[in-house]
């Protein structure tokens, strides 16, 4: 199996992109992507593409992005796996390189989700996601999904409201200094406390903002890297795991079996442990989900995350921060793009150059959770050595 | 004549002293499924009638009578008997009428008929009896049908109202009652109770105080019914729709009766965001139907596991396994974790809370809307059962499944 590595990244500022087609998008993410190889990119090297897409809202996605990235000559793959979708898309790309099949390949993930009116929303992707005879109906929308573990989660662990507030407080100062992300400003714990309230226990600030965008990332061999960069970022590990679809079909809701499972095909690829990690781009869709990702990644043990919370640990400056682009929460979450951005971070934060830098970072992880909450993608990534 | 062996008596938990409202979630069909299965547990003496086998309580025909049936077209036969946890081979008439018509469906019954009225509007509430061979006898009396339209309502549901209640009071069922007495001369008994008028109309009329009935739809006369019944009184029952009037005579014997009637409480303070129409696939819609509204779980033959819903399974050697049979689930269970939707989401009445609930001793959880709560009250830990409830309506479609019906619903908001 050859090792592959990122040797490029790029994304598109996440926002309400009204202006802005998936057709614009893509291009937009693909250039700075191209443009961020350090010894430049030949669009003709690229032999293969994944794509990332939960909903299309302009045609099918994989001729989409052939079509606006003009990559009409290569093979294009449209992987959608709800919202681990990102994520799956770099474990694609990375078995289309460690096979031995390509040696340059392109990762894309890309949604737009303001592209219908924001009331429609919730029956939309409710439709994608849960069973049409028994769940669609009952009107169990996506915060609710999450909102039925947090409730659980609350009752069992000695989490509470208020270190769900402090995991937005943090991601949304997090994202201040990020010029990609979608809510650039500080808020309060009581801000968050006092908001109204969305699905209990979550108000309005313990949602992740409706998104748009596109990101991208350009993977070599590593073997070939060094024809684009010198300071790749090597993918060490990738794992998927899955879970059982309907909520009462899981026994315990204060995990993610998921995750668990993702992570362990990720660490055990990589030869990693959770102590490993220098800085995670975590999905945290909703604040407690944050929370119960700590102890299902293995940062700490279960029902024990509202300690790092509580010592500012998952903070920058901290001994593991989490989210320093500012999350899903802050930053933004166009689904099928939300795990190729946090690749994206993660390639900046490994090589140095993050707008909001973890110093001295060398292992990250990147982590989606969704299919309301059946599918986990996890990836580890390991920066370029220091270089005198 | 006809012998009664059991009435049964449902009213939904919000209203006032003044009238009951149904539920958002409640319609003709599930007022009927809470009477009739109360009766049926009545008469067998059970907690639930249960599914499988054929006609708890030896019911083999449903008469229901409303104004106010859900489907017009195709029917609500299927969901009834489900809902009833009988046998989908049993004849159900659907009768359209009020108080008269629910007497008439009463005295027209042979034994082991389930008679059922149900009404939504003005009131909600439904009551049901159950004929048999013995039980509490009743015999037709009287019948007049006059006509005095003063509320219309079209077969597209548009009402008209003449706006005159001195003319029907004067011309209605009073003109029509002392018409039917000056036919059986100066003999005839004052009524015991007077079905299908307000309270001050009955109390006119009537010998001594009349049972004071929650409803003035085809279920009053089956209220009316029950109050005699619990009072051991007999005479004469009288119903009224309009101008319309039937009569019976209770003339002796006993019936077992339940009352189904919480507290009534204030309806929570809701809001309806309009939007697209829910989608529906009917397909999927007949696939569960039976699991869904029977609330029946698939037991595997190979292993005895119970799936909810059913399901084929793959064993580890790649075998296919379809052969699963139906088995009714516990109606009773502990909620292991929910929440409240607060945001609007358009096409549902928001807030709402959403349950898991643990049904008792059989491992199997369940995803279900609470109903006969307040939005917000529920807890993990609470316990209560599974009642059947219209989940949603989508595009035209009622969609009937179970909800969850905390045992001691708290108000204040937690």
């Amino acid at each position: 199996m050859r090792e592959v590595a990122i040797v490029g990244a790029g994304m598109t500022p996440f926002a309400e992109h009204f202006s802005l087609g998936i057709k614009d998008l893509l291009p937009m993410a693909f250039a700075e992507c191209a443009a961020s190889v350090d010894k430049g990119l030949d669009v003709a090297d690229i032999q293969a593409a994944w794509f990332g897409e939960l909903s299309t809202t302009d045609g099918f996605p994989a001729g989409i992005l052939a079509d606006t990235c003009g990559l009409l000559e290569v093979p294009v793959t449209h992987v959608e796996n709800a919202c681990a979708t990102g994520n799956d898309a770099v474990r694609n790309a990375v078995m289309g390189i460690a096979s031995g099949f390509y040696d340059v390949v392109l990762v894309m993930g890309a949604d737009k989700v303001r592209e219908s009116a924001s009331k429609d929303t919730f029956w939309e992707w409710a439709g994608m996601t849960r069973d049409m005879a028994w769940d669609y109906p009952l009107g169990l929308v996506a915060p609710a999904n999450f909102a039925l573990h947090v409730a659980r989660y609350l009752h069992e662990s000695p989490a509470t409201r208020e270190h769900m507030a402090m995991v937005a407080v943090k991601n949304h100062h997090h994202a201040v200094s990020n010029p990609k992300a979608q809510l650039r400003f500080d808020i309060t714990v009581d801000q968050v406390l006092n908001a109204p309230v969305v699905v209990e226990p979550f108000g309005l600030y313990d949602c992740t903002p409706q998104s748009d965008g596109a990101a991208a990332l350009l993977l070599a061999a590593a073997d070939v890297a060094d024809r684009y960069t010198n300071r790749p970022v090597r993918i060490r590990g990738v794992g998927l795991g899955l879970d059982r679809v309907m909520h009462q079909h899981k026994r315990d809701m204060t995990t993610f079996p998921a995750t668990v499972r993702a992570a362990k095909a990720a660490f055990g690829m990589a030869g990693l442990t959770p102590a490993d990690v220098d800085v995670a781009e975590v999905h945290d869709c909703f604040t407690g989900v944050e929370m119960i990702s700590y102890e299902d990644l293995g940062f700490c043990s279960r029902f024990e995350a509202y300690k790092l919370v509580e010592a500012g640990a998952t903070s920058v400056g901290g001994s593991l921060p989490v989210n320093p682009s500012g999350g899903l929460k802050a930053k933004g979450h166009p689904p099928g793009a939300t795990g190729v951005a946090q690749c994206v971070e993660l390639f900046e934060q490994l090589r140095g150059s993050a707008a909001n830098q973890v110093d001295g970072a060398r292992i990250g992880l990147a982590h989606n959770v969704g299919g309301p909450t059946a599918v986990s993608a996890v990836t580890l990534l390991e920066g370029p050595a220091a270089v005198g | 004549m006809t012998h009664v062996a059991a009435i049964a008596t449902y009213l939904p938990c919000w209203g006032s002293a003044r009238g009951r409202v149904a539920g958002g979630d409640e319609d003709a069909v599930t007022l009927a499924v809470e009477a009739g299965r109360a009766a049926i547990d009545a008469a067998t003496g059970g907690g639930s009638a249960g599914g499988g086998e054929a006609g708890p309580g030896g019911v083999q025909r449903v008469v229901l009578v409303s104004r106010e049936l859900p489907l017009l077209e195709g029917g609500n036969a299927a969901v009834l008997l489900a809902g009833l946890g009988l046998d989908p081979e049993i004849e159900v008439s659907e009768r359209l009428g009020g108080a008269p018509a629910a007497l008439d469906a009463l005295t027209s019954a042979r034994p082991r008929t389930l008679v059922i009225a149900a009404d939504v509007q003005p009131c909600a509430g439904a009551a049901a009896a159950l004929v048999a061979g013995s039980g509490l006898q009743v015999v037709p009396a009287a019948r007049l049908a006059r006509s005095l339209p003063v509320r219309t309502r079209s077969a597209a549901g548009e009402v008209h109202d003449y706006g005159d209640p001195r003319l029907l009071r004067e011309r209605g069922a009073l003109a029509s009652l002392a018409s039917l007495a000056s036919l059986a001369g100066d003999g005839a008994d004052k009524p015991l109770a007077f079905a299908g008028v307000d309270a001050r109309q009955a109390a006119a009329v009537c010998a001594g105080q009349p049972p004071a009935l929650p409803t003035t739809g085809a279920s009053s006369a089956l209220f009316a019914l029950a109050a005699l019944a619990e009072s051991r009184s007999s005479g004469p029952l009288f119903a009224a729709e309009q101008a319309t009037v039937s009569g019976v005579r209770v003339v002796d014997g006993a019936a077992l009766v339940r009352r189904v009637e919480p507290a009534a409480r204030p309806v929570p303070a809701s809001t309806f965001t309009p939007g697209k129409e829910i989608p529906v696939s009917l397909a999927a819609y007949e696939r569960a139907f039976s699991a869904k509204v029977r609330f029946e779980a698939g037991r595997q033959a190979s292993t005895g596991e119970l799936d909810f819903p059913p399901r084929y399974r793959v064993g580890q050697d790649g075998t296919l396994h379809t052969d699963y049979t139906l088995v009714p689930l516990p109606r009773t269970g502990t909620v292991y974790t929910g929440v409240t939707v607060r945001v609007p989401v358009p096409g549902l009445p928001t807030p709402y809370s959403l349950v898991i609930v643990e049904l008792d001793d059989v491992g199997v959880r369940v995803l279900a809307g609470v109903t006969g709560a307040s939005p917000g009250t529920v807890q993990i830990g609470d316990r209560g059962r599974m009642v059947l409830r219209r989940v949603a309506v989508r595009s035209g479609v009622p969609d009937y499944g179970y909800a969850f019906c905390p045992e001691q619903p708290e108000e204040a908001t937690l």
